[in-house]
């Protein structure tokens, strides 16, 4: 485990409520308690050089009736680019409303989308909340919720008579 | 009695035409082309099971599509690139010695001097060329419409502005060899002795351009653009009426290439009879197999490229041609 | 009609420009669509508007992956791109591996550096001769198909299939190089050395091909970044990235290789970063036959696992690791974590999340395609109908990557 950077740090003391922990080698986490302040600390991240968000993830956690986002982000920028940021913060099942976050990082669209369409986070300030990848008739059904299970066909073998 | 072989001889060399493409892109492209058909002859049979196929396939019409126009038009297509063959001479008719000689009276030219082997005889065989085959364009124009599809209409717009830019090239290529030669009959043309493409080689360049243009060979098959327009103007066909509309294009491909041959490689000549027909024909076919050929050499142009080279720079080199035909008229 | 002379002799001709505007729906059936419909809208011969519908090839990994245990996963997580797996399965094994804490031994790290660049090179060849064929380029089309099998042909020799190979475990790799496997190689470098000469001849300096892809679908640096665009796309427009150089794994940090980088930004400097990294690739595999280090394939932490008998029935006779059936069960410690490749199209992501089961609870998974959705839908507005398909083609994007 290596330490925090300093530029990571710098962060913290400018946002409460954040938690930084290295979680192995260049892979830095940050875990934020007030989903609200999700903006003010990306435009942080992005004013010390992480230009664009590789993943945007959702995690289920259904004991807790809440879910995860979390962003992956990392950076172009020479002696950066091996560093990855997990952004983490939590929303839930009642209100999952969080800030989007194409308007600092338009890299986010494509995951952000799918992550609304999976879990039923609303990105607000997203320009396109619409299904993606799945089919029309999933419509507010999130199929990447613990409670949506894979319905199971079993295995059909024609025997002859 | 006369046999009018043509239609045969027509189909024959439609799918040799065929073969040929895609055994020599087969070549360059590291495969083995068609072979399965017929092994000893290079699968030449695969193209006559494949037309077989066709034929016999379920002529599906769209119900939102006009009906007469969309049955109507790659026959039409078909006709009009296969009527110009009427006006080209294969080669002449000896006076004797020939089995066809005693047909000397019936197809005399009176204005060349000499008996052909040419259905119409007339003075102005090279304008009834372009007049026919000039039909052919509008009529994929109208099977594009009639067939109500989005794909088919962006062709036909393509083949409507590239038409345009191709028809005025072989117009002015053709009519440059008009002038040189103080006449528009082929037959007369090629009596000369000289041909075309010495005569004017910049006139035979443009005429070859024009071709692949026209008749949508790469690299200007923007009007067939199957990755951008599936098949362009004929993408809801099938059955016989999709092998004609594939024929059309081929055939006409054909008709310009036999007449590169007479106006600008010198026809039948030193030969005749027979003989010379069959020096025209491996003539057009050589014409024929090279612009088959640019497949598997080039992609395809974007329209705008082409119009673009063709109004700035083969559109001048078409009146520097007709110069040459002026100054070259006064040798020859 | 007199009226209309009086105008025009009075006011002069006027012409009237009617825009023409129409939506087209490219795909999913079309052959210039791949597996998803593009919805366009046209104006003239310009694009306004492009709306990707993806999913048409969803197969819904995440989700599968909840329900099976990890090694049952390798075969699914390669599926989405087959003719890139070996990319996908070490990318996933990467992550797994951080979570059980494993250590590869480098015999194994270099076998997977190995099967990795002869996947690079075939999936190269293939995203070409699609590329060429949307441009109506049929040799590029056969080409690209055909030099692509003699890597294909390796990669079978090396793992025992053409694709999906399922080469990688946690720990190690599956089967060993054999001097055959290496005398192919070599033979496959002289032949592609070769054979790209032709390339540049046929393709790459083909003036028709210059004219369709220069200055086409031009992504500047700020826009390659701001869009997500990874890979080659991204190298071509100037930023010079490979997770290879940037966070060594497997055998990379022992490896001499550059990587391309273009200023341009347009569709010919894509294709030429594609062509200059199959060069490159080429290099590294000469680099890995000669320096491969002798040792185990497997961490000697599951290699005990084995049963004597099966040891000596497939590693001391054919060198081969066939794990013990309850090994597909084992179950990692908590934890997450986050592994990432440079696979054929580019920058590849996963991101596990373990629950001390054997499933994992969250497996998110980025792929390069993925990623390429928002580059596609920006770069193809405003460009030409024609360039549609070209834009698609030098991005390499292939549909059942992005669908997952």
């Amino acid at each position: 485990m290596s330490s925090v950077p300093d530029f990571i740090q710098e962060i913290q003391r400018k946002i409460n409520n954040i938690q930084i922990k290295a979680d192995g080698t260049n892979r830095y986490s940050i875990e934020l308690t007030e989903p609200s302040k999700i903006k003010d600390l990306a435009k942080l991240l992005q004013n010390s050089g992480f230009d664009h968000v590789i993943s945007v993830s959702g995690v289920d956690y259904p004991e807790q009736e809440k879910l995860g986002v979390v962003y992956h982000i990392s950076s172009y920028e020479e002696g950066k680019m091996n560093i990855v940021l997990t952004l983490k913060t939590y929303v839930t099942y009642k209100e999952p409303v969080i800030d989007s976050l194409i308007s600092i990082w338009p890299s986010a669209w494509t995951a952000e989308r799918e992550t609304f369409e999976d879990y039923g986070i609303i990105f607000k300030g997203h320009d396109e909340l619409r299904l993606f990848f799945l089919p029309e008739d999933f419509d507010g059904v999130y199929p990447l919720r613990k409670s949506f299970k894979i319905k199971t066909e079993g295995i059909f073998v024609d025997r002859r008579g | 009695m006369i046999v009018f072989p043509g239609l045969i001889f027509s189909l024959i060399t439609l799918l040799t035409a065929i073969w040929a493409e895609r055994k020599i892109a087969a070549k360059i492209q590291m495969r083995f082309g068609p072979y399965y058909a017929s092994k000893r002859i290079g699968g030449y049979f695969q193209l006559i099971a494949d037309a077989i196929k066709f034929g016999l396939a379920e002529i599906i019409v769209p119900s939102n599509s006009i009906r007469e126009f969309f049955i109507l038009g790659p026959i039409l297509i078909t006709a009009f690139a296969f009527l110009p063959m009427a006006f080209i001479p294969v080669s002449q008719i000896p006076s004797s010695g020939s089995i066809t000689s005693p047909y000397y009276r019936f197809f005399f030219d009176k204005f060349a001097g000499i008996s052909l082997y040419q259905p119409i005889i007339t003075p102005y065989s090279l304008l009834f060329i372009i007049a026919v085959a000039s039909v052919v364009p509008i009529l994929t124009v109208m099977t594009a419409w009639a067939s109500n599809n989005r794909f088919s209409l962006i062709s036909a717009i393509r083949e409507g502005i590239l038409t345009v830019a191709y028809d005025t090239l072989i117009i002015i290529a053709l009519i440059s060899m008009g002038i040189e030669y103080h006449t528009l009959d082929i037959a007369s043309i090629v009596k000369t002795g000289v041909p075309g493409i010495i005569a004017n080689p910049i006139a035979a360049f443009v005429f070859f351009v024009a071709l692949l243009m026209g008749t949508a060979r790469f690299p200007f098959d923007v009007a067939e653009a199957d990755t951008e327009l599936v098949t362009g103007a004929f993408t809801e066909y099938s059955g016989l009426l999709f092998v004609l509309s594939m024929a059309g294009p081929y055939l006409l491909t054909f008709v310009y290439s036999l007449v590169f041959a007479t106006v600008f490689l010198g026809g039948w000549l030193p030969l005749m009879g027979i003989p010379g027909a069959i020096l025209t024909v491996i003539k057009a076919l050589i014409i024929l197999f090279f612009s088959v050929f640019m497949r598997s050499v080039y992609g395809r142009y974007r329209i705008d490229q082409i119009l673009r080279g063709g109004w700035k720079y083969f559109f001048p080199a078409a009146l520097l041609a007709l110069i040459i035909g002026m100054i070259g008229g006064i040798f020859l | 009609m007199t009226e209309e002379v009086e105008k025009i002799l009075k006011g002069g001709l006027e012409v009237e420009i009617v825009p023409v505007e129409g939506e087209l729906n490219v795909g999913p059936q079309h052959p210039g669509s791949g597996h998803m419909r593009i919805f366009v809208r046209l104006n003239g011969d310009i694009i306004e508007d492009v709306d990707l519908d993806v999913g048409y090839v969803h197969r819904s990994v995440e989700k599968l992956s909840e329900n099976r245990n990890y090694i049952h996963l390798i075969p699914l997580i390669e599926r989405p791109a087959i003719l890139d797996s070996i990319h996908m399965n070490m990318a996933y094994i990467m992550a797994v591996e951080k979570i059980l804490n494993v250590d590869v031994p480098p015999r194994a790290l270099y076998l997977r550096s190995f099967a990795a660049e002869v996947n690079r090179i075939a999936s190269h060849l293939y995203g070409m001769g699609i590329f060429g064929v949307f441009m109506g380029h049929s040799t590029a089309f056969m080409w690209g198909f055909g030099d692509r099998e003699v890597w294909v042909e390796i990669l079978q020799a090396l793992t025992g299939a053409r694709v999906t190979n399922s080469y990688i475990l946690p720990g190690g790799v599956r089967r060993d190089i054999t001097p055959v496997i290496m005398e192919m190689t070599e033979k496959a470098i002289k032949y592609t050395r070769r054979k790209l000469n032709d390339w540049k001849g046929i393709f790459v300096n083909n003036p028709n091909i210059k004219a369709r892809t220069q200055n086409v679908g031009v992504m500047t640096k700020e826009n390659a970044i701001r869009w997500g665009a990874v890979g080659p796309n991204l190298r071509a427009s100037g930023v010079a990235f490979d997770v290879r150089k940037a966070e060594p794994y497997a055998a990379y940090d022992k490896l001499d290789f550059e990587i391309p980088v273009y200023k341009e930004g347009d569709a010919y400097a894509r294709t030429l970063v594609r062509i200059e990294e199959i060069e490159q690739s080429m290099k590294m595999l000469e680099q890995i036959m000669r320096e491969i280090p002798q040792g185990n394939i497997l961490s000697d932490r599951f290699f005990k696992q084995i049963p004597p008998i099966r040891l000596k029935k497939w590693w001391e006779g054919q060198h081969r690791i066939v794990m013990p059936g309850y090994y597909a069960s084992f179950r990692p410690p908590k934890g997450e974590a986050f592994a990432r490749v440079e696979a054929g199209r580019g920058e590849l992501a996963f991101y596990v999340i373990s629950d001390g089961t054997a499933k994992p609870y969250r497996l998110r998974m980025i792929t390069p395609s993925y990623r390429l959705i928002k580059v596609f839908r920006e770069l193809a507005k405003g460009s030409r109908y024609a360039d549609l398909v070209t834009i698609y083609g030098s991005l390499d994007y292939f549909p059942p990557e992005a669908d997952r």
